[in-house]
């Protein structure tokens, strides 16, 4: 049997544990393990007396990647990207957000639900993960829509969609984990992250107008705020602002200087700053104590699963069926947009099943290198390319269409997660209360899907300006 | 906000070994928790070094590597202890009763085997690293201000160790569970349905808006 | 046979010896015995030495500075100012030290042979900005350096600060270093030539040294002719890649002149005053090594005496 048809039945064998309920990280990590005991018995020719060896040796190599893969300066932006997450809360940044949004755009038809959509939206710029920002919004936003007369379900709607923005603007720790895996540079695909990340609020925004343009039960404008209301409900908002500067400028310089940092020392930064702010509104101990192991809870879930996936992702490298999966796509009689298409249709319907960060893990070993070939390889320059972008830019634009897609699983049925979170929160809610009002998002999500895909520009402007 | 729980508790030596291992699990993943902080500090030492007084922290990204192994590592048997690592619970949450314990017997089983082989493999990875002979004990030094690296490589095979007691202590439990057909075993993660989990993750957030 | 070959990053000049190696060896055993190489897919680069050890690979390459403690006696190559002026004689003095047997009792706790070296040219550094021509302006300079460069340039007061080669052009590009210590080819490869201002092409404060090896069970299993056949294409991969290397180093003017990077002259009198700050650098390293039992002393003659015999014989 030769390495791909090892690379075969490792990949099956992974596929039927993970769908029998093992856990991911564990499944992907036996799997490789496995696999390269299977790869170098049969490269001794399966002699019995030679398959303690093959064991010695595959144990070996697996037994390098944990501490290998993780001591990474890149990685160690995901611990500090969800712990701003956990401290923003203690920083009293979610009521400041949704104050000032409603005070300056809720005078808009629908306005508080746009409102709702870019105060998430700012609050992305300081957390990291999707469902945790769902599940604030719920508490705050949905009983004021409410009360001035909004259909319950789709303000619950409105939140769900609106949480799912927390993982394409930075920080993000999915960004961060598919530059990892697809060795890109991590500054670059956090830049890249800000404009689709605010192109889709915007999308949500015109919707929810529209929306309620022509059904005026959807919700009424809400005026009235003097200019010096509004004016003093921005400085409580202010280190949201201070948290995304800091981002962008220790990536890149836009006054066309030197960038101030790295990205790594950018996110801790900006978890300093969410820091002091918390400790000036009275944060105590216990609580900063349990903000700390939630953060290592949710960071030893994440590197688990970035590990096990890595061996057996190593063991790929010794079964070349990356390779070989690039070669037959390549080969494919088809246009390749439409490949590509296609490819983000298979993770629309994974992504009904599957949790987003383990889709990610599991499929881009295989599908990253098949894309990148697709394009014309890693090197290729933008005139040669398919899409039209060098291998850099491509490696960004797919990166950040995986990431839509993520966020589009968390809101679709059976399993999205956003939608539980909300009905969690509001008991008069149901599950399919929430997936009815979210489901003109699917639209939005769908219209911005497509513009991505048509004009890249939207993803790749900032990256390009920082190259 | 201390992480909810899903583990049902009585006085039998079985749970009673469970909260013992718990206590020194809540208490390793403080420590990964610390060091998260610590990264954050670091960072702010290194730019303010950097930009003040034009003293960057010499090796901060020798620094880095080795405080990441901590956060990566320490927390896991925790979380296996919580059942939280990530899975796909639609076919296996289906399931009730000895059908549920056999899936959950059989998958931590494998689990077991995959970290008794990765004890073995980190350990190994550890040992080429170390050298009793040699200055700090160093066979392999950070490339930058030598820093030495076993110290680093030594915490996936402990960490890994003491999830493999947390997996002893859960085959117990299922096999238990399978064998004498219970309802509500004790020191094993019970399965929640979606709409629970985000009814805990909910629960996390009260009070702090 | 086929061999699995560890290596990192993609083909470049720094490769190209690999690769005549893996052709010139299949061409002679009519294809019995092939080098498969892996660009990244097999290991991490700082672990190749490992996965030798373990068996996981028949050969790879590494750098002597990417893991000090691991190849203590191979460092000798990467101390400051040895005086190795061009490629040959970077490949005798290479070939000189990885002949001694500590060298070789050395790699041999990782089940490693030494097969050949991957010569690199001097180090020189690129910067943006006022050119830093001076000891007195290098002062207070972050530079990304290694090993035994760093320890000089931390010796006339610049700060030698961590990044990987990947993240180098990051690092300048946003000011966490001034400059960037690299041989061409990783200039180019690397991209930090497309941001430098200048270029120092008379620094030369040494190099860092990046051997292949095989891993010692594999090489004794190959048959006669086999192991005659990888042994004899040795020279030729080597003369293949210094041939390219040298259409490189051509090229190299009109490379700087393209980017608009500035050719920056260092004076012999600052040169002097570097290698003299520089020296107890290499003084420490075989005081350090003798207390731990290496023949530090020896292995810095070594170096010189097969220095002055390769300029004697040309
Ligand atoms: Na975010
Ligand atoms: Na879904």
């Amino acid at each position: 049997m030769d390495n791909i048809e090892i690379g075969l039945w490792v990949t099956g064998g992974m596929l039927v544990m993970v769908v029998m309920g093992m856990r991911v990280a564990f499944a992907a990590g036996l799997a490789g393990l496995a696999g390269l005991i299977w790869i170098f018995w049969a490269k001794f020719g399966y002699a019995p007396d030679k398959f303690g060896k093959a064991l010695t040796v595959g144990v070996k190599i697996a037994g390098q990647v944990p501490h290998s893969k993780v001591s990474s300066q890149a990685l160690s932006l995901i611990p500090t990207f969800i712990l701003i997450g956990y401290l923003a809360y203690y920083a009293g940044l979610t009521r400041a957000l949704f104050e000032a949004a409603k005070r300056w755009i809720a005078w808009l038809p629908g306005g508080l639900a746009v409102s709702t959509v870019f105060a998430t939206a700012g609050f992305a710029a300081v957390s990291g993960a999707s469902v945790a920002t769902a599940a604030v919004f719920a508490r705050i936003a949905i009983p004021e829509m409410q009360s001035i007369g909004y259909d319950k379900r789709f303000a619950a709607g409105v939140v769900a969609a609106a949480g799912t923005l927390a993982s394409m603007i930075p920080p993000s720790a999915i960004l961060v984990i598919y530059a990892i895996i697809v060795e890109q540079d991590v500054g670059k695909l956090l830049l890249a992250g800000f404009i689709p990340g605010a192109f889709s609020a915007l999308i949500y925004g015109i919707l929810i107008v529209g929306t309620a343009m022509l059904f005026k039960r959807v919700g009424p404008p809400v005026g009235g705020f003097s200019w010096r209301e509004r004016l003093v409900s921005l400085p409580p908002a202010l280190p949201i602002v201070f948290v995304v500067v800091i981002i962008i400028f220790f990536v890149y310089n836009p006054f066309g200087g030197d960038a101030w940092g790295t990205p790594t020392e950018g996110g801790a930064l900006g978890a300093f700053v969410v820091f002091c702010m918390a400790v000036w509104k009275g944060m105590r101990w216990s609580e900063l104590k349990s903000a700390l192991i939630e953060t290592a809870k949710l960071t030893v879930m994440i590197f688990s699963i970035i590990w096990g996936v890595l061996i057996y992702v190593r063991f790929l490298g010794f079964a070349d069926l990356p390779g070989a999966f690039a070669d037959w796509v390549t080969s494919l009689h088809m246009s390749p947009m439409l490949i590509l298409v296609m490819i983000l249709l298979a993770y629309a319907v994974l992504g009904m099943f599957m949790d987003a960060i383990g889709m990610l893990l599991l499929t881009l070993p295989v599908v990253y290198p098949a894309v990148m070939a697709l394009n014309g390889g890693e090197a290729v320059s933008a005139a040669d390319s398919t899409f039209g972008m060098s291998g850099p830019m491509c490696a960004i634009w797919f990166g950040i269409l995986v990431v839509k897609m993520a966020e589009f699983c968390l809101i679709t049925p059976p399993i999205g997660l956003n939608c539980f979170v909300v009905a969690g929160v509001r008991p008069d809610l149901s599950v399919q209360d929430v997936f009815r009002g979210v489901t003109p998002f699917f639209i939005a999500d769908a219209v911005t899907i497509a513009l991505l895909v048509a004009f890249p520009a939207i993803v790749l402007w900032l990256p390009s300006l920082a190259m | 906000m201390a992480g909810h729980s899903s583990v049902l508790e009585d006085g039998s030596l079985l749970s009673r070994l469970d909260r013992h291992l718990l206590k020194f699990e809540r208490f390793l993943a403080l420590v990964s928790g610390l060091a998260v902080f610590g990264l954050m500090v670091l960072a702010v030492v290194s730019v303010g070094g950097r930009n003040l007084f034009n003293r960057p922290l010499a090796g901060y990204v020798d620094w880095i590597e080795q405080l990441m192994p901590l956060i990566a590592f320490m927390g896991i048997s925790f979380v296996q202890r919580e059942g939280g690592h990530i899975r796909m619970d639609i076919v296996i949450g289906m399931l009730r009763g000895r059908a549920l314990w056999l899936f959950e017997l059989i998958s931590v089983i494998l689990i077991l085997v995959l970290m008794a082989a990765l004890v073995w493999g980190s350990w190994a990875h550890f040992q080429r690293s170390f050298d009793f002979e040699a200055p700090m004990w160093s066979n392999d030094s950070s490339i930058d201000i030598g820093l030495p690296i076993w110290p680093a490589k030594l915490l996936a095979p402990v960490a890994f160790s003491v999830l493999c007691l947390r997996l002893l202590l859960q085959i117990w439990g299922f096999g238990r569970a399978f064998l004498l057909g219970l309802a509500n075993p004790v020191a094993v993660p019970l399965i929640e349905d979606t709409a629970a989990v985000a009814a805990h993750e909910a629960e996390q957030l009260e009070g702090h808006e | 046979t086929e061999w699995n070959v560890s290596l990192w990053g993609k083909r470049r000049a720094f490769t190209e010896h690999v690769e005549k190696l893996a052709e010139l060896v299949a061409e002679k055993t009519n294809g019995e015995f092939t080098l498969n190489i892996s660009y990244g897919g097999l290991s991490k680069n700082k672990e190749n030495l490992d996965g030798i050890s373990i068996g996981a690979f028949e050969m790879a390459q590494f750098c002597a500075g990417y893991h000090r403690d691991k190849n203590r006696t191979i460092t000798v190559l990467e101390l400051p100012f040895l005086g190795v002026s061009n490629l040959e004689e970077e490949v005798a003095v290479s070939n000189a030290v990885y002949a001694h047997p500590a060298v070789q009792k050395e790699m041999a706790k990782w089940n490693a042979k030494l097969l050949m070296t991957s010569p690199m040219p001097q180090y020189n550094l690129v910067g943006t900005g006022e050119p830093r021509d001076t000891l007195e302006k290098m002062k207070g300079m972050r530079v990304r350096a290694t090993g035994g460069l760093g320890k000089a340039f931390e010796a006339i007061g610049a700060v030698p600060t961590s990044v990987t080669a990947t993240e180098a052009y990051n690092a300048m590009e946003s000011g966490v270093v001034d400059t960037v210590a690299f041989a061409p080819h990783a200039h180019l490869a690397f991209g930090t030539i497309n941001i430098a201002d200048w270029w120092t092409e008379n620094l030369n404060p040494g190099t860092v040294n990046c051997p292949v090896v095989v891993n010692i069970d594999a090489y004794e299993a190959l048959s006669d002719a086999e192991r005659e056949a990888l042994d004899s294409s040795i020279d030729e991969a080597i003369a293949h890649y210094l041939d390219n290397y040298g259409k490189l180093l051509e090229k190299w003017d009109s490379i700087l002149a393209e980017k608009g990077v500035q050719k920056v002259h260092i004076a012999d009198a600052e040169i002097e005053k570097f290698k003299k700050a520089a020296a107890p650098v290499k003084d420490q390293w075989i005081a350090d090594m003798t207390a731990q039992g290496l023949p530090a002393q020896e292995l810095y003659d070594l170096v010189q005496d097969t220095l002055k015999k390769v300029r004697g014989g040309s």
